[in-house]
């Protein structure tokens, strides 16, 4: 999981944040992205058992590991914004 | 007519200060009254960034609830035009139903009459210019402040502080006059004074735009013993037939149903009128009945016709109120909805541009019928069709059997379908960046346009390789077909995404699913560029055509792109925090470049 690009974008909002110019995530809000990013997991691996053409599961495959990629990076800011709070 | 108006009323002033210095002062507390409408009016809006908007769209779905918002809202604002704008504008909008905003309508105009309460009880009776100083000086600290709250806040304080300098003035004008003359020599009984008195009540509020001014007005003067207690009466039922003057003034830019709104609030004010004045004997009994058991003294005419004025609209509510379905079936046959006509903005009228929440919804509603026609151009454009595609569980066998070429003048159609949404899209995003809206709403107004010249973009690039793809796929002519075919079931695929996501209920989903689409789209891109040279190294293509292809594949890729950033800014969260969430979390260029390198090494490794 690469998180430069992420990091950086979270650095970013936390200094909107600090100017005002930014609405405050809290840790429910990113639960919920957490929650759509699994419904779309779920909803791709059913997908795939399904896919009988051999291309079509290469690319269901390939798409699970984007989601699964950025359902990494959910549950890494749903731990920031965790810590944030403690 | 309307030309003439204005110097009529003008000519009408002049000669009345020429005349009456006490005139001046009772017009100079009209125009303060109305003043502090205005102000009133402004203070509001400023709240109006999503409070009032929110509020009135939760509650609005029975009849009870809508005329008991109307009822709160008139009553808190003191202006039942106020209140029939905003809902004419969520009618426009197409925020609430007819039948809501017509309850809307009949609750404000029982809300508004709280006003004569008010002025009849409490601004006769005490020196109410006293609380209109502090008030009128605190406003203006308030108003000074940079918070749009606060200075909102202000806007209603001063409001209400020339509520009631208007009021004061009024008054004064009223006591003057009476020394000087004597109105009441004027007075009309019998049927002819209804009438009379009647007209002149409607026609002194089409003037003001406001049957509170045209009640404080008449309150006073017969306060002052100007008018009798009769023609008072009349003036009451003529100011509540006027005040259908604005609702029928913010109707007329407004669309089909915000026309009918209008109509119903004439229909409701008219035949509460004839069956007053038909009644009147007995509806004046009934006032000093209800008087007497509120403890009115018998001789307070000025509270016995805020009891009267209550009246009249409660009794139009009730006369309205039980068939208000057959009222709303006999609106929408008098005022038929327009045929859609696709080519043409829906949503973007000059009617919701009062309320920032409703330019959002517009807007946000007129794209989506932007990207549902630059989608179905561009599914026409590569001769296929989307109820098949949506359909389908194998899109490229369905694409594959989308041979015939579709009857479709792409040119024409772009110029019809999209680019006068678009013109208009952008006109109003424009015009919206004029406003003094909340900061939030002009950037969802701005990333809505964004989203609309994606749109655009993407029937651009599809319409440049139309020609190609109809030529090579209406015929099988080998690999040549074959890639075109790759290309059009590729753009086919994102279509099928987009429908998807936005067949989702919006608390369920999220643009986060639309990533792996653009880690997609870089995929094949690649693979599309190894497959060509592969081709070409293995002359199964002609140069020239693979020089067409790459070009289309240029356009075709572009497309996908912009039809992805389309969709991912149409349906970005509207919560500020949930979007900036799915900001952090999406993929960069570069981390799409790593996870398709893992991917890859991944599959070498296999």
């Amino acid at each position: 999981m690469a998180l430069k690009a992420t990091i950086e974008k979270l650095e970013s909002y936390r200094k909107r944040l600090k100017q005002k110019k930014a609405e405050p995530i809290s840790r429910k809000k990113a639960e919920r992205i957490v929650a759509k990013l699994d419904a779309k997991h779920d909803a791709l691996k059913s997908e795939l058992k399904a896919a009988k053409k051999p291309s079509k599961q290469e690319r269901l495959k390939a798409k699970l590991k984007v989601v699964e990629e950025l359902q990494e990076r959910a549950a890494w800011l749903v731990k920031q914004i965790g810590k944030q709070a403690d | 007519m309307k030309k003439l108006l204005l110097p009529v009323i003008l000519c009408v002033l002049l000669f009345g200060f020429w005349i009456s210095r006490d005139f001046q002062e009772i017009a100079a507390g009209v125009a303060i009254f109305l003043f502090g409408m205005l102000m009133l009016e402004d203070g509001f809006k400023q709240f109006s960034g999503g409070v009032l908007e929110r509020v009135l769209d939760k509650t609005t779905d029975t009849i009870a609830k809508s005329l008991g918002f109307g009822f709160v809202a008139a009553t808190l604002m003191q202006s039942s035009s106020l209140v029939s704008v905003i809902a004419i504008s969520f009618l426009s909008a197409d925020l609430i139903k007819l039948i809501a905003g017509v309850g809307i309508m009949f609750g404000a105009d029982i809300g508004t009459t709280t006003g004569a309460w008010l002025v009849a009880g409490f601004g006769l009776k005490v020196k109410i210019s006293a609380y209109a100083m502090p008030m009128l000086a605190i406003s203006i600290v308030l108003i000074f402040q940079r918070s749009k709250y606060i200075r909102g806040l202000g806007f209603i304080l001063a409001g209400l502080g020339f509520l009631f300098l208007g009021i004061h003035h009024m008054k004064e004008g009223f006591d003057a006059f009476k020394d000087q003359f004597d109105l009441t020599q004027f007075a009309m009984t019998g049927a002819a004074g209804l009438i009379v008195y009647t007209l002149i009540g409607a026609v002194a509020t089409v003037v003001m735009q406001s049957s509170h001014a045209t009640m404080v007005l008449v309150i006073t003067a017969m306060a002052a013993g100007q008018v009798s207690y009769e023609n008072a009466i009349a003036l009451v039922i003529g100011a509540n037939i006027g005040t259908t003057i604005t609702a029928i003034i913010a109707a007329l830019p407004a669309s089909y149903q915000g026309r009918r709104l209008a109509l119903a609030h004439v229909i409701f004010k008219v035949v509460t009128a004839v069956v007053c004045l038909l009644l009147i004997n007995q509806l004046v009994t009934a006032v000093d009945w209800i008087s007497n058991s509120l403890g009115i003294g018998a001789e307070d005419y000025a509270l016995k016709l805020a009891v009267f004025h209550t009246m009249f609209n409660v009794i139009g509510v009730s006369i309205m109120v039980p068939p208000i379905h057959q009222l709303i079936r006999f609106l929408e046959r008098a005022i038929p909805a327009p045929e859609i006509d696709v080519t043409k903005p829906l949503y973007l009228s000059r009617a919701v541009e009062s309320f920032p929440a409703t330019m959002e919804v517009a807007m946000r509603k007129e794209v989506e019928h932007l990207q549902d026609n630059a989608i179905a151009l561009i599914a026409h454009g590569l001769n296929l069709s989307r109820q098949e595609i949506y359909a389908t569980n194998d899109v490229a066998a369905t694409v594959e059997r989308s041979t015939q070429p579709m009857d479709v003048n792409i040119d024409e159609e772009y110029e019809r379908r999209v680019k006068t949404l678009y013109s208009a899209i952008v006109d109003f995003a424009s015009r919206a960046g004029a406003l003094n809206l909340p900061r939030d709403v002009t950037d969802h107004i701005y990333e809505l346009r964004d989203a609309a010249q994606s749109s655009v973009h993407a029937v651009k690039a599809v319409k440049h390789m139309r020609g190609n793809a109809t030529q090579f796929t209406r015929t099988p002519q080998g690999r040549i077909s074959e890639i075109y075919n790759e290309l059009r079931t590729e753009i086919a695929r994102i279509l099928v995404e987009i429908h998807k996501i936005g067949q989702a209920e919006p608390e369920l989903r999220s643009t986060l699913w639309l990533e792996e689409e653009r880690v997609q789209i870089e995929r094949d891109r690649k693979n599309t560029s190894k497959v060509i040279d592969s081709m070409i190294r293995n002359k199964e293509i002609a140069p020239e055509a693979a020089t067409s292809f790459m070009t289309d594949s240029g356009y075709a890729y572009e497309a996908m792109g912009d039809l992805i950033d389309a969709a991912q800014a149409y349906y970005a969260e509207t919560d500020e925090a949930m979007a900036e969430i799915e900001r952090i979390l999406a993929l960069e260029e570069d981390e799409i470049e790593g996870l398709l390198a893992e991917v890859s090494e991944t599959d070498d490794a296999r």
